[in-house]
Formats: C-alpha cells, sequence, structure tokens
C-alpha cells in the first residue's frame, strides 16, 4: 500500500486493475468485503469503502444476499476513463522531464518508437 | 438515554459471578488443597517416626502413660493455619488483578473469595476433625500420638470441629486482609499496618499492665473458657473481613 | 452512530504527574480503534479508567452508556488484555484457557484451540517458565476468543516475534470480520497496526492531541523537499509540523496539500514525498512536547 493516498481509492483502483486486466470478468461475482480485509491486511470498513465507490461508479452491483458482482460494460469504460486520464498522469510529466532535460518532442517520438519495438 | 441499543453479552446473575470467582480459585486446586496436605501428611509422617522412637524406648506402662500426656501438647497441626495465611495472602496478590482483566468487579471478587475461603474452611475442618477422630480410635495411631487430639483443640469431635472451623476463618480472613493492604498500596502499605499493628498490641499491654487489669483479662479468659476464648476472635475475623473489603474496594491492579 | 465510550474532562493525577490530562473523547461501536502514543503517554492508565481498574480524579466516562466502576453489567462485556498481564503463579495456560470460558459468554472454544496450536502455546508448562513471547500469546488468544464486544488490547505482543505478530493481526480482521465488536488496540509499533485501524486515537503527555479517522490522517500530511530557499518560499504561512535540513536542502513536513498545492510544488522544483501515520504521529507528538517545554 503506498501511504501517500487513502487505502480505499487504492483498493478501488486495484479492482479496476484487474477487471481492465481481464482478471474479473463482467457478470462474475468478486470476493467479499471481508475477503478483500483479509487479502490487504485492511480493516473491513476501509474495504468497504472502496468497493462502495466502485458500486457508485456503477462498475460493481449489488445482488441481495448474494455478493458483489462487476457490471456489464465497465470494463469498456474503465478503460476510456483510464484513457481521459493518461495524457493528465503520464503525458504531462513525461514531457515536463523531456524538456528539463533537453530532449525535444521529435526525439521522444523516436524514442518512444524504439521503446516499442524492444 | 437507553443501553438497549449496544450489543452486549447475556447479563449475569450475582449467584453466578460469585460462584465463578469460588471455580478460579480452585481452577488449580494445587496450591490451597494439594500442597498443605502434603505438607501435612509429611509432617504427620516425621512425627510417627518420632513417635515410634519414643514408644520403642520408652517401655513401661506408665512411663507411656506420661509421654502420651505430654504429646497433648503438640504443635504439629499448627503449621496449617498459618499456612492459609499464606494462601490467601497469595490468592488476593495473585488472583486480583487477574480477576479484573477478565471484567470482574471488585465486590464480586470480594464476595468471591470471601466464599472460597469459607468454603476451604470447611474442608479443612472436617479433614482435621476426621483425622482427630481416627486419632482416638486408634489410640494415637497405635503409639499414645497426638497431633490432631492437641488439647488446644478442644474436646470431642463437635467442639474441635468448631474449634478448626473458627481457627482457620481467622487465619484467612487476616491474610485476606494483609493482601488487600498489599495490593493497594504495597509493602508500604503492609510496613504500616503492621507497625500499626505493633503500637495497638503494645498500647493494650501497656493499659493492661498500668490499670493492674491482666487479672481482669486472665479472668475473663478463663470465664470464657477454651471454646468461649475462640469464638472471640470471630470479631476480629469479621472486623477483618470488612476491613479487607474496604481497602480492597479502592484498589487498582499494578505491575 | 452509538458511542460504547463515551468520555468528557476527564483527569487522572498521580501527586504531580498528570497521566491523563483532561481527555475528552467517543469510540463508536464496531470499530477497530488504535490507541497510539510514546511509551508513559497515559494509553495505559486511560484504558485502566475506561475499564473501571483505576479511579478518576475529575471527569466522566460512559460505557455502554454507563460509568465502568463496580459496574459488572459493563464490565462483563470488556475484555483488557494488559501488557505483561501477570498470572497466578501455580497457573498452567490450561488453567486460563478452562476458567476463561466462564468469565467471557461469547467465548469459543474451537477458535481457542486453533489460536493455542498456531501459536504454539504449551498447555502443561507453569505459566512462570514460558517465554514472555509465550506468554503474551495467552493474553492474545483470551482477547481474541473472548469475542467481547469491547476488547481492549494494550501492547498485547510483548515478546512476540513478527511472524506471531502478523498472525495476531491476521486473526484479528478475520475475526472482527465475521464478528464485529469494538476493539481498542493500544501501541507503539504504529506501522504495523496502521492498516487495520478505522480511527486513530493519539494521546502525548496524558493529551489527546489525535482522533481522526485513519484514512482522513492518511496523506494528511507531506514532506516537502528541495533546496531551502524554494521551500522556504513554498512553505510560508502554512503550518510546519517538522523541519529538518542538511546543507542547502530542506525537508519540511506541512499538513493538507490540495491538488494545486502539489502541482505548484512541483512547477517550483520541489519533490513531494509522503508521511506515514508513524511519521506523522512521531512529528505531531515532538511538535507538541515543544509547546509544552514552552509554556512551561
Amino acid at each position: 500500500m503506498d501511504e501517500s493516498r487513502p487505502i480505499f481509492v487504492q483498493i478501488a483502483e486495484q479492482v479496476e486493475n484487474d477487471i481492465i486486466g481481464g482478471l474479473m470478468a463482467e457478470e462474475s461475482q468478486v470476493p467479499s468485503t471481508n475477503e478483500f480485509a483479509a487479502f490487504y491486511r485492511i480493516n473491513p470498513a476501509t474495504a468497504l469503502k472502496g468497493v462502495n465507490l466502485l458500486v457508485d461508479d456503477g462498475v460493481l452491483y449489488k445482488k441481495r444476499g448474494i455478493g458483489m458482482f462487476v457490471a456489464g460494460g465497465a470494463k469498456a469504460r474503465l478503460i476510456a476513463k483510464r484513457r481521459d486520464r493518461f495524457s493528465a498522469e503520464f503525458l504531462a510529466p513525461l514531457l515536463a522531464e523531456a524538456e528539463k532535460l533537453g530532449v525535444t518532442p521529435q526525439q521522444l517520438k523516436s524514442m518512444i518508437d524504439k521503446e516499442g519495438t524492444k | 438515554m437507553t443501553t438497549a441499543q449496544f450489543t452486549k453479552v447475556i447479563p449475569t446473575t450475582e449467584f453466578q459471578r460469585v460462584g465463578r470467582i469460588v471455580r478460579l480459585h480452585f481452577a488449580n486446586p494445587w496450591t490451597t488443597i494439594g500442597l498443605p496436605w502434603i505438607i501435612l501428611g509429611s509432617i504427620f509422617l516425621v512425627n510417627l517416626a518420632i513417635w515410634w522412637i519414643i514408644f520403642a524406648s520408652v517401655t513401661s506402662a506408665s512411663d507411656r502413660a506420661d509421654v502420651s500426656d505430654g504429646l497433648q501438647y503438640s504443635g504439629a497441626s499448627f503449621y496449617i493455619f498459618v499456612y492459609m495465611l499464606v494462601v490467601a495472602v497469595q490468592a488476593i496478590s495473585i488472583t486480583f488483578p487477574f480477576a479484573l482483566g477478565y471484567g470482574v468487579t471488585r465486590r464480586d471478587y470480594y464476595l468471591g473469595t470471601t466464599l472460597n475461603f469459607v468454603i476451604l474452611s470447611a474442608i479443612y475442618s472436617a479433614g482435621l476433625t476426621v483425622l482427630s477422630i481416627v486419632e482416638e480410635l486408634t489410640n494415637g495411631w497405635g503409639m499414645g500420638g497426638r497431633m490432631f487430639t492437641a488439647v488446644y483443640f478442644g474436646d470431642g469431635w463437635a467442639q474441635r470441629l468448631y474449634l478448626f472451623f473458627v481457627g482457620f476463618l481467622f487465619f484467612f480472613f487476616i491474610g485476606s486482609l494483609f493482601a488487600s493492604v498489599y495490593v493497594r498500596w504495597k509493602a508500604n502499605g503492609l510496613v504500616a499496618l503492621f507497625i500499626g499493628l505493633g503500637v495497638l498490641v503494645v498500647a493494650v499491654a501497656a493499659l493492661a499492665t498500668f490499670t493492674q487489669g491482666w487479672g481482669v483479662v486472665g479472668a475473663f479468659f478463663g470465664r470464657a473458657g477454651l471454646v468461649g476464648s475462640v469464638s472471640w476472635s470471630l470479631v476480629i475475623t469479621a472486623l477483618a473481613a470488612v476491613a479487607g473489603f474496604l481497602v480492597l474496594r479502592r484498589a487498582t491492579p499494578r505491575g | 452512530m452509538t458511542a460504547v465510550i463515551e468520555v468528557q474532562h476527564l483527569s487522572k493525577h498521580y501527586r504531580d504527574v498528570r497521566a491523563v490530562d483532561d481527555a475528552t473523547f467517543a469510540v463508536e461501536e464496531n470499530k477497530i480503534y488504535g490507541l497510539l502514543g510514546r511509551n508513559g503517554a497515559g494509553k495505559t492508565t486511560l484504558m485502566q479508567l475506561l475499564t473501571g481498574q483505576e479511579f478518576a480524579t475529575r471527569g466522566s466516562i460512559r460505557v455502554f452508556g454507563e460509568s465502568p466502576v463496580e459496574n459488572a453489567g459493563v464490565l462483563q462485556n470488556i475484555s483488557f488484555i494488559k501488557e505483561s498481564q501477570r498470572y497466578p503463579d501455580d497457573f498452567r495456560p490450561r488453567h486460563v484457557f478452562a476458567s476463561a470460558p466462564w468469565f467471557f459468554a461469547n467465548w469459543d472454544a474451537a477458535f481457542a484451540a486453533q489460536l493455542i496450536e498456531e501459536f504454539r502455546v504449551p498447555l502443561n508448562r507453569r505459566i512462570k517458565k514460558l517465554s514472555r513471547g509465550q506468554v503474551s500469546a495467552i493474553g492474545v488468544i483470551v482477547g481474541l476468543a473472548s469475542r467481547a464486544p469491547l476488547t481492549f488490547f494494550d501492547e498485547p505482543y510483548l515478546g512476540l516475534d513478527a511472524v506471531a505478530r502478523q498472525l495476531f493481526y491476521d486473526r484479528l480482521l478475520e475475526d472482527y470480520a465475521e464478528h464485529p465488536r469494538t476493539v481498542v488496540l493500544s501501541t507503539h509499533l504504529i506501522d504495523e497496526v496502521s492498516n487495520l485501524l478505522e480511527h486513530v486515537i493519539v494521546i502525548d503527555e496524558g493529551r489527546i492531541i489525535i482522533d481522526e479517522e485513519a484514512e482522513t490522517l492518511r496523506g494528511s500530511a507531506t514532506s516537502v523537499v528541495g533546496t531551502r530557499a524554494a521551500v522556504d518560499a513554498f512553505v510560508a504561512g502554512r503550518e510546519i509540523l517538522h523541519r529538518d535540513g542538511v546543507g542547502g536542502l530542506a525537508s519540511v513536513t506541512v499538513e493538507g496539500l490540495d491538488a494545486r498545492a502539489r502541482a505548484a510544488a512541483s512547477a517550483a522544483g520541489l519533490e513531494l514525498a509522503p508521511v506515514s501515520l508513524q511519521q506523522l504521529i512521531i512529528r505531531r507528538t515532538s511538535t507538541s512536547e515543544k509547546e509544552f517545554e514552552a509554556t512551561a
């Protein structure tokens, strides 16, 4: 766990990653709050908060008395959301660092091409 | 505000709460039951050996009667009374902080401990009485030995049973007071208590001496007789029991 | 929310020592609380007050809505496991586990047996002969298996190794999830337990200096690292928790940086480092120590 951010946010992101990565299929049941808590060694209330965050976002939904399931279309929506953030979270710092080091956008592109063919 | 909104355990009755303290004291009966009888048993065996040596070396019937006369002042069983004082001190100083961690009130703890001491007194006085009856029936274990029928234990089994019982109560509750003082004020408290008791004894003795009252004291105990005199100890026992509770009621377990 | 414990202006003085000094807080039902602070900060005294073992100098305590002092109706719901708990001299662990169920209505014998196995407690050896860690394990097992509605663990793991402590945390979390109850865990090993806690109360010199949800505290402070001039310019006007420096570099811990402030810090070439709960508490307690000295 990363110390700088609330744990429940990190739990939610972890579940999102698992959905994006295909580990948790749409319409499949996800582990219970208590299972999350035991696995990540965190307070169950914190795990619940993380799961509720995903319920509010429509990524997960509750089936009464049965448990929590991945919503249909959740994967596509999560990918779209992550793409929106990609530029701000990854490109902006990359460009800032490149500028600091005197790497031109042109050089940067060729670096990316080279890295991609590895 | 009501308290019903909380998830709590099923309430217990006073009887259950006091009863479980008694059980706690008996959880490991070794110190309170096992060890004292083993020590008493070994003292008894040593006495048997001594009686046998005397019995073997003294042969005439009249001399043997003299020996038996002398043995009636045996103090061999006194140890067990003093040991009970130690048992009481240990029981309280160690189980008190332990029991409070189990969510026990001082009041329930003291009531249960008191009941435990009464039960132990009954067990020990019954045991000693049975032994004294056997001692009588076997004519001093066949050798004129006397350990449980010493003169200061009275005459006849009923009287002995009573005197044993009252004697045990006395030592248990004196021990209980000492332990309570120790639990509350540690060693300093005990030192103060002993100094206080010492001063009291000296004061009473001085009073008796200066008022030439020793005769009166002697006459009092003479009139009261053995049973009456020992019965008066119940007053001290009761005072010690109440004082022990008052001290323990405000004690905090530490260390 | 129902408060299992409500404390108002509570003080406990021993001659000239203020072990607990005007404490006011509440503990809500079925949450895990961390009672954190340095050794001698007043944690044990506070728990003794809450369990009716110690008598308050001033203030009021309500546990399950009533005063806990000599109140069997309240106390039978409480399990208080103390650091270096003493056991009767002649007891063996089996005597402890045999007698505990008489006092704890919710005692789970199967769970206790499982824990005895996992912590490898020798049932038939005299407690006097056990290692420090084994004695601590007895307390931990009683505290867990008793399932008391209100359970206090006061530094329960003296002598327990890292493996056994992790076992304790894991079993506590699992069992708490299945059987919710109020747990107050007092410790100075803050980093180890910080993820278990839902709420944190920090006591220092007898005073409550933090009373906050754990998630709110997490990330509430940030260390700003960079050249002295740049750091000073950035933190001007902010509340400084801690300041450190070497040569021309400075590291200053401040509270509550929002996204804009973070962006500004990056733009100014400053590095931002997260502050763990433990660091945060160390910094807060040393701050108040200085304040204390200043007013003394």
